[in-house]
């Protein structure tokens, strides 16, 4: 399934990364030529993080973060190159992922690679854990993995939640596609009854639907929606919502902004993912709500460990919420570095532009550091530095070719050859240390 | 706290740089909720209830509160692109026109006399905008522009960007022919476009470019005041800031006033020689920029600036969160309307019979079983339930700690009658503005410093 095997080595010998992505390129084909959203970038995902990726309009972050699910359309987009590995984990057997010493605390443990059954093969760099590449494997393991072991909560939960299904069957389809077999336990019923089983799994036919609805077989239909309930008000009542229960039989359009992003939230943890991916998840809201809403991820990222991908405009935000920070400019990783070290010390001029242009405390009006210019059109760019044109520390050499990702000090790198040049350093690599 | 000595501070002796541009009295601006197939009226949502504040000539003034608060409804009655229920805005008075307006409007209607009743009448005549007839109302027409949040609905995709600038040229017959399209090349340089762009759809635009064609717009007829509706709110940062440079420019080199309608705290920071927060349709807090973020007064101010992440703040520090929700504005709350919400609530904020459904709706067990609520008036209900226990269950709760002290302290009464429960809160009337420090007002009855 990998194609790099050198690449796939990289992953293995780090244990605590749980998804990397190398080289990811992603297209869109479209009037005028091929638009280069994302062209080879590369980062890593370690496990119980908090990653920032920053970046404006239009500089792919957004596409980046679609990729892992595959939720990118294509056409008009096109995987171009790259690979996004992903190494899922499954619900712990002792604690059945309430949490406990064995999967210390966050209910979650390694699956076995299914090539060796753990004992540690080629396909698993020898570690027995399963690996996937996100990007190739059937579309099958990819629905598996959706919402199960990577979750995703939407800018806008107006229109990320469906305005025809109340909450608790927006997120009753979680459980039932992912959670059968506990739905099944829960509810008392045993696993081989075909019809209630496929009842818990979405699958039921319209006549099934019927036999279900007729006295004797209705009692285990009623048991299942019993426990299907308190699952859902369970999930709900993590999140902090008032009064669970009444709150499930709302449309979303009868909710607040906040109440809505809470509904997602809890959607999206509802199978204690390994990876949350939260694509601007407070834009839409208020700054006293937006506030709560960050609260809430943080508090549930820690009792969960859980991994988060935060997607943003603001750094003042990711400054509060992220370990490590990832600067994006026209589909290109500018500066990655720990949250202390980016607000400490910014390298990459366009980091420079970023925080120079927020109106804060020491700003005079009208004397905002504006970066000048807009950012540049993918259409098959040229190989050199992206934020030519706009640089106000450029040299003849950003034009000529691509700054390599340069590190600087441990866990901070940035691409540019001017205050980050190649050769000074003591490696050249994508970043990465151990 | 010298309240008293800042109180005669507030309204300074007119001079000639005290121009204003825009007075707002009293505002309201109510929307009717209807119901059924006859459309019945059933109440009025309170979009903007009762807002006073004034725009002096070259200054810019932020609105800020959350969404819901009636500010994008404020600036509409502003800019008179909907008419308000009550009260009036005041358009080019003189200072000594403000206090004299101010002195008719003190004394209420009913006890007006002939001469004062005609007095207001001519103010009313000549400056208030809903009044305007004629020349005096193309004349406030031209000097009152807007610039919308949203650049890509408010410029006309059919339309070409000469014929957007140009438009506002045409209709005051200012020019026509090749003088116009000079002018709006001009105007487009101003604002950091140019010639190029005058012959292209705004589709072809992005999305600072298109807000650059709204300020272009706006700017055709050199008006004197313009309401900017969270102009920046859709951009991105970096182009956020050349937005902002260039309203600042701009605003140097006209004397022009604004009127900053926005969310964001920092924006408004930057840009901003006067804040007023509102809150619910009130303003909650109004005052120089200075004041208000050094000292906020009202607790509601001192929330937005705790929630507002900044790039200095202290990342050890929890962020501060406000609970709950923003009340429905049809029914907001009575005495301060922020106390539902407040951290530091006080017996004497206005705890009312609304604050008890509400505390009740977040419980699961008892609120079944209400099945009325029998109101005297908003501090005074019977609560009506299916049956005893749930009764008695309630007047324990409303006893014990699970209710904030703060309510508790203001029950006057709490008594079983069978199925029902009285209760009875203290009555109070709604918070006004009082002055704390030069042309800082707070609506709030607690005084002195916000406890940290």
């Amino acid at each position: 399934m990998l194609t790099n095997l050198e690449e796939h080595d990289a992953i293995v010998r780090a244990p605590d990364v749980i998804a990397s992505v190398r080289d990811l390129k992603i297209h869109f084909r479209g009037k005028r030529g091929m638009v280069h959203a994302v062209d080879g970038i590369s980062f890593d995902i370690r496990d119980g993080e908090t990653l920032g990726l920053v970046g404006e309009t239009g500089c792919g972050k957004s596409v980046t973060a679609r990729a892992f699910l595959r939720l990118v359309q294509t056409p008009p987009g096109v995987y171009a190159g790259g690979s996004i590995t992903f190494r899922p984990r499954r619900v712990c057997d002792d604690c059945s992922g309430v949490g406990c010493r064995e999967c210390d605390g966050t209910g979650r443990v390694a699956a076995h690679c299914p090539a060796c059954g753990g004992k540690g093969c080629r396909t698993c760099g020898g570690t027995g854990e399963e690996t996937v590449d996100l990007l190739s494997i059937p579309d099958a393991q990819m629905r598996a993995l959706r919402g199960n072991r990577i979750a995703m909560i939407f800018q806008d939960p107006g229109k990320a939640l469906n305005p025809g299904l109340t909450v608790r069957d927006q997120i009753s389809e979680v459980f039932l596609q992912h959670r059968t077999a506990e739905i099944l336990a829960a509810a008392g019923v045993s696993p081989n009854d075909v019809l209630l089983r496929r009842q818990a799994s979405q699958k039921s036919r319209a006549f099934e639907k019927m036999l279900l609805a007729v006295p004797p077989l209705r009692s285990g239909r009623n048991r299942v929606d019993a426990a299907l309930d308190t699952m859902v008000a369970d999930a709900l009542a993590q999140t902090q919502i008032p009064n669970p229960r009444k709150v499930m039989d709302r449309y979303p359009h009868e909710l607040s902004g906040g109440m809505r992003q809470r509904v997602m939230i809890a959607q999206a943890l509802a199978c204690n993912p390994d990876l949350l991916i939260a694509d601007e998840p407070t834009t839409a809201l208020d700054v006293t709500v937006q506030a709560r809403i960050l609260e809430l991820i943080r508090e549930l990222q820690q009792r969960h460990k859980t991994a988060v991908l935060y997607i943003s405009h603001d750094l003042s935000l990711v400054r509060r919420v992220c370990d490590r920070v990832m600067v994006m400019y026209a589909g290109r990783v500018a500066e990655t570095a720990t949250s202390q070290q980016l607000f400490r010390r910014p390298t990459h001029p366009y980091t420079r532009g970023l925080l120079g242009a927020l109106p804060g405390r020491g700003a005079h009006r009208g004397r905002l550091a504006a970066i000048d210019g807009t950012v540049p059109e993918l259409v098959d760019p040229p190989a050199a530095c992206r934020f030519v044109g706009r640089c106000p520390d450029e040299v003849a050499a950003c034009s000529r070719t691509d700054p390599p990702m340069v590190e600087i000090e441990p866990e901070h790198a940035a691409a540019c050859f001017v205050h980050a040049p190649p050769g000074k350093a003591a490696a050249t690599r994508p970043v990465r240390t151990p | 706290m010298t309240m008293t000595a800042d109180a005669s501070l507030a309204r300074q002796p007119a001079t000639a740089a005290d121009d204003l541009v825009v007075s707002v009295r009293g505002l309201e601006k109510h929307f009717p909720i209807k119901e059924g197939a006859l459309q019945r009226v059933v109440g009025q949502v309170r979009a903007v209830d009762g807002v006073s504040f004034d725009i002096r000539r070259g200054e810019t003034v932020g609105l800020v509160g959350e969404s819901g608060c009636g500010k994008t409804t404020l600036g509409r009655c502003v800019a008179a692109l909907s008419d308000p229920t009550g009260g009036g805005i005041y358009f080019g008075l003189s200072a000594q026109h403000r206090d004299r307006l101010d002195a008719l409007l003190a004394v209420p209607e009913a006890r007006r006399g002939e001469a004062e009743r005609r007095a207001l009448a001519e103010i009313e005549a000549a400056h208030r905008i809903d009044r305007l007839q004629g020349n005096a109302w193309r004349n406030f027409r031209r000097n009152c522009q807007v610039v919308f949040q949203d650049s890509f609905a408010s410029l006309n995709p059919r339309h070409l960007v000469k014929d957007i600038v140009g438009r506002p040229l045409e209709v005051y017959r200012e020019a026509s022919g090749t003088a116009l399209t000079e002018r709006v090349v001009e105007l487009l340089e101003q604002v950091g476009l140019g010639r190029q762009h005058l012959y292209r759809y705004p589709h072809q635009f992005s999305g600072g470019q298109r807000q650059r064609i709204s300020i272009a717009r706006a700017l055709a007829l050199n008006p004197e005041f313009i309401v900017l509706d969270e102009p920046t709110s859709a951009l991105d940062v970096s182009v956020q800031a050349q937005i902002l440079n260039l309203l600042h420019d701009l605003q140097q080199q006209r004397n022009l006033a604004y009127l900053f309608i926005t969310h964001n705290l920092s924006v408004v920071r930057h840009m901003a020689d006067r804040i007023v927060v509102m809150y619910l349709g009130r303003v909650a807090e109004a005052g120089p920029t200075e004041a208000i973020f050094d000292r906020p007064e009202h607790p509601y101010t001192g929330a937005l600036l705790a929630a507002n992440p900044d790039l200095t703040d202290d990342l050890d520090g929890a962020m501060r969160t406000l609970e709950g929700s923003v009340p429905d504005p049809a029914r907001p709350p009575q005495g301060c309307r922020f106390h539902t919400r407040c951290p530091v609530v006080t017996p004497a904020c206005g705890w009312e019979v609304d604050d008890v459904v509400r505390w009740l709706a977040d419980r699961e067990a008892g609120f079944d079983r209400l099945s009325g609520v029998e109101r005297k008036d908003a501090f005074e209900a019977d609560l009506v339930f299916e049956d005893d226990a749930a009764v008695a269950k309630l007047s324990a709760a409303l006893r014990s700690d699970a209710v904030p002290m703060a309510m508790r302290e203001a029950t006057e009464a709490l008594e079983v009658r069978g199925r029902k429960l009285h209760v009875r809160f203290r009555r109070v009337s709604e918070v006004e503005l009082t002055p704390r420090g030069p042309h800082h007002e707070a609506a709030c009855v607690r005084s002195g410093p916000l406890p940290v």
